[in-house]
């Protein structure tokens, strides 16, 4: 594998130094990979397989061109392929790029003990001994434990000369309970993974524990009624309200060919109050967010999204950096050498506030804790999220356990609304990811630390 | 890619069987009234199934220098299999291909002339729309073998439209739309041009709701992504986990009697027909719900021996991965009452057109709770204005028990045939 690709990297270089166009890049990837997924009893999915793929993408006579394909040996004529069809759109609107100095780096995964190394039955027993504690409850209907990981030698080159590689080791574990009482089903859920080795996924047998304890304590839970709270989020739920409600916002390509839009995320802007600092960046190692380098060939950065409530700055790809005149921030990323790259988060995250965990408790006389994420969605204006499970906060005390709670709003209004900032920031990313243009999941992170929202809206029964 | 997995398959196996496929595709897009870029795309894979001492493996690869190797990694997974005593079909039979020749007179520059017209109409309407659109060309082969002798391959094509259009009325907040087409060859899409101006026209307005139990009406497409939530309790693997809420419900009544839901793998002219399923079980028409009454789940054949029920062509893969239950076609009858009536069916209702949020509820209860996107208060059969910061949340079971009833006319959203569907009395909070 190693092989073949060092001579289609050769082969590259030559394509590119030829060709006759504004930019050009090739991205070549081999994955293999093992995947296992055990359900109750069950053996639902336990393979292993492995995947090439390139691609490549051309920007000539202001228009793109992209190519992709699974036969590698067909590299000259998807390059020329790619270049035929910028030809072809000859757009009346010219787009651009910034263009870089060349980078030349070669990216290394590290680990504290390799994946590779451990055999099919050893990973399958781990597996199976989390699945075990999954199901240690008598309520537990069935469980689901997945394992996953994946070796992929990735090579970026570009008519600008930069030639980057990247041997990258992903892997990752998800455990869930789906507990059951008459027709009440509670499932839940949780999910760790990132850039490393088996250590990633060993020893997690109190994670496990805690799911199973989770889902059959949300059996006798009540349900949340509707209303409007203070609600205190925990460091997930923070760090996926950071993600979904203004990550997407501060993605340019969302805003940087829309005035309305643009008018809308106008650096400078208040977003919030002056407690609220918000970064995106992929230089955090080991984490889900993490990389070495974007796939537009730009080095990842650390982007002050939102400096103490004020709108200081967005992600870009080199088109979209082009577009509003700002620098690339190297954001540029997509799924796999087969996707175009698209404007993507990294690791996005709340920085840390002024307040103790305990005094922001003591400041809430009524309100709910909602703790972890079931799922969110925005359409960039509102949001709503699913809370894992939450608390009844009554005088600054952890009262009777919820369950049900879907938050929902303005993002804006709710981000004005945060007003106590914990000091205890913490980052998660777990085997799934984020989708945007049918690329998903792609390993991001996120977080935060506790933080008090108020006048949240809750969904309920009348 | 050229398939030479079975010379390497063990004596030891009791069956195996490899499916291959290769698509080739080609994908316009539009984005934010301009034309962005093409993408041409070719893929091509085969996974292999190895059945050795009732315990099955599975590997694939898409790399032809590694074919050796995938089927001794199959037999090696086999080991860690469960027991599977069914045994995979003999025959199977082209009775047709999803798949029409006038794919082949696609034009990328025909295509590119129609996505421009298109975003002309909106401009011609509201020249701050901003639409990005999607217009995708596949075909490519579908090729299954097995150790009993079946060996058949048929062809496929797709067309796909999809637009989505923001619009932000001077003083109010942001009006998204989409709407899409599929079809196995090209498609005049300038016809949704209007449907989706009338839905902006429509939200234009924002008027005040109150809270309340209300009736309710749901566009064909936001029924769609309701209907997913009983879908999931169809699926038979969620009825052999006994989480689905169908379980032990065979030929009992669920449902409001006007309720029928099926599923149709040989619709003519439906991309998403297919003559038999990725295991080469013969594709059926069958009842899912009827009448209210539940008729099938939808199985593969590993969860059909489970459940002791018949396998009727629903088992979906691609090369890289096992065979798992899927829908093909989802058909729900039309009503008696045209739409314009079911508008009118309550003097004051709320019409949902989309959600946000509505796969995060805990759906396996048929419990659900979602803000609204798009919806509109209707008052006396007309349109008054979009409703906004709204949520409603319910049990759908319960609320398909209701006296629920029909739109006439129906609408394709995706991979399924839909009507409106009316709900007397859903919780909703303003």
């Amino acid at each position: 594998m190693k092989q073949k690709q060092e001579q289609l990297i050769e082969e590259g270089k030559k394509l590119l130094a030829e060709l006759p166009c504004r930019f050009a890049e090739i991205r070549l990837a081999a994955t293999t990979g093992t995947s296992i997924s055990l359900s109750g009893d069950q053996i639902d999915v336990f393979t292993s397989g492995d995947t090439i793929g390139g691609s490549v993408r051309v920007l000539h006579k202001g228009s793109w061109g992209f190519t992709s394909f699974n036969d590698l040996s067909s590299l000259p004529a998807m390059v020329k392929r790619a270049l035929e069809i910028a030809e072809e759109i000859s757009s009346k609107e010219v787009r651009d790029i910034v263009t870089m100095e060349p980078i030349e780096i070669h990216s290394v995964t590290s680990f504290q003990q390799d994946f590779r190394t451990i055999s099919l039955e050893e990973k399958f027993d781990l597996i199976k001994s989390y699945n075990d504690i999954l199901k240690q409850a008598e309520q537990v209907q069935t469980t689901r434990a997945g394992y996953r990981d994946s070796e992929t030698r990735y090579a970026y080159l570009n008519s600008e000369g930069t030639c980057a590689t990247y041997d990258r080791l992903f892997c990752g574990i998800s455990l869930s309970s789906i507990a059951k009482d008459g027709a009440l089903i509670e499932p839940y859920h949780e999910s760790i993974a990132g850039y490393g080795g088996y250590e990633l996924v060993r020893d997690k047998e109190t994670m496990a524990e805690e799911v199973v304890k989770t889902a059959v304590d949300l059996l006798k839970a009540e349900s949340m009624p509707g209303g409007t709270y203070d609600v205190i989020a925990d460091q997930k739920l923070a760090g996926v309200f950071i993600h979904e409600a203004f990550g997407h916002l501060s993605e340019a390509d969302f805003v940087h060919e829309n005035s309305q839009m643009l008018d809308m995320m106008k650096l400078g802007r208040e977003f919030g109050s002056d407690i609220l600092t918000v970064y995106d960046d992929g230089n955090i190692a080991g984490s889900s967010g993490f990389i070495p380098f974007d796939d537009e060939g730009v080095m990842p950065k650390k982007t002050p999204l939102i400096t103490r409530g004020q709108l200081t700055g967005r992600l870009h790809s080199r088109e979209t950096a082009a577009k509003m005149d700002e620098e690339p921030s190297g954001n540029g990323r997509a799924l796999n050498a087969m996707r175009k790259p698209l404007v993507r988060m990294t690791s996005t995250y709340i920085e840390n506030g002024p307040h103790s965990k305990d005094e922001i408790f003591n400041n809430t006389d009524q309100g709910v804790y909602c703790c972890d994420v079931i799922g969110g969605q925005t359409n960039l204006e509102m949001f709503t999220f699913s809370a894992g499970y939450g608390y009844e906060i009554n005088k600054g005390k952890k009262g009777k356990m919820f369950r049900d709670i879907q938050l929902s709003g303005n993002v804006f209004t709710t981000m004005k609304n945060i007003s106590m900032i914990a000091d205890d920031r913490a980052m998660f990313g777990g085997l799934g990811g984020c989708g945007k243009g049918g690329q998903g999941p792609l390993p991001v992170s996120f977080g935060g630390p506790h933080l008090l929202m108020k006048d949240v809206m809750i969904g309920g029964r009348q | 890619m050229k398939n030479d997995l079975s010379l390497h398959i063990p004596a030891n196996a009791r069956w195996h069987d490899i499916l291959s496929t290769e698509s080739k595709s080609s994908s316009i897009s539009f984005k934010n009234n301009r034309l962005h870029g093409i993408n041409e795309k070719e893929n091509s894979g085969m996974g292999i199934r190895l059945n050795i001492d009732g315990k099955t493996g599975f590997s694939y690869t898409n790399d032809p220098d590694r074919m050796a190797e995938v089927t001794g990694r199959a037999a090696e997974l086999a080991a860690f299999g469960d027991p599977e005593g069914y045994d995979l079909p003999k025959k199977a039979e082209v009775t047709f291909e999803p798949y029409d020749e006038a794919i082949n007179s696609y034009s990328t520059a025909a295509e590119i002339e129609k996505g421009h017209e298109m975003i002309a109409l909106l401009k011609d309407r509201y020249p701050d729309i901003h639409a990005d659109l999607s217009i995708s060309v596949s075909s490519g082969k579908t090729r299954l073998e097995n150790s009993h002798g079946l060996a058949e391959e048929y062809r496929n094509s797709y067309y796909g439209f999809s637009i989505s259009a923001t619009y932000i009325p001077r003083e109010g907040s942001k009006i998204d739309v989409w709407d899409s087409l599929s079809a196995p060859s090209s498609q005049s899409f300038s016809h949704l041009a209007s449907v989706l101006i009338e839905k902006i026209e429509k939200a234009e307005v924002a008027v005040p709701s109150e809270s309340g139990r209300l009736p309710v009406i749901v566009t064909p497409r936001a029924f769609g992504r309701l209907l997913g939530i009983v879908a999931s309790g169809l699926d038979a693997r969620a009825v052999f986990k006994g989480i689905s809420p169908f379980k032990d419900k065979m030929g009992e009544k669920l449902f409001h009697d006007s309720f029928t839901i099926s599923d149709n793998p040989l619709l003519k002219n439906s991309p998403f027909s297919f003559p038999f399923d990725d295991e080469g079980v013969m594709a059926r028409n069958k009842d899912l719900i009827s009448g209210g009454i539940l008729q099938n789940f939808v199985t593969d054949l590993k969860h059909a021996e489970r459940l002791g029920i018949e396998a009727l062509g629903n088992a979906s893969r691609g090369y890289a991965s096992l065979p798992a239950p899927s829908f093909s076609n989802i058909m729900v009858p039309g009503g008696t009452i045209p739409y314009k009536k079911l508008l009118k069916e309550a003097p004051r209702a709320v019409l949902i057109e989309s959600f946000i949020g509505l796969g995060q509820s805990n759906t396996l209860t048929g419990e659900f709770s979602a803000n609204l996107d798009l919806a509109y208060l209707v008052e006396n059969g007309e349109i008054s204005g979009r409703v906004k910061d709204c949520m409603v949340k319910g049990n759908l079971f319960e609320l398909l028990k209701d006296d629920i009833a029909f739109s006439q006319e129906r609408e394709q959203v995706g991979s399924s045939l839909l009507p409106a569907l009316y709900f007397p009395a859903i919780d909703y909070t303003a």
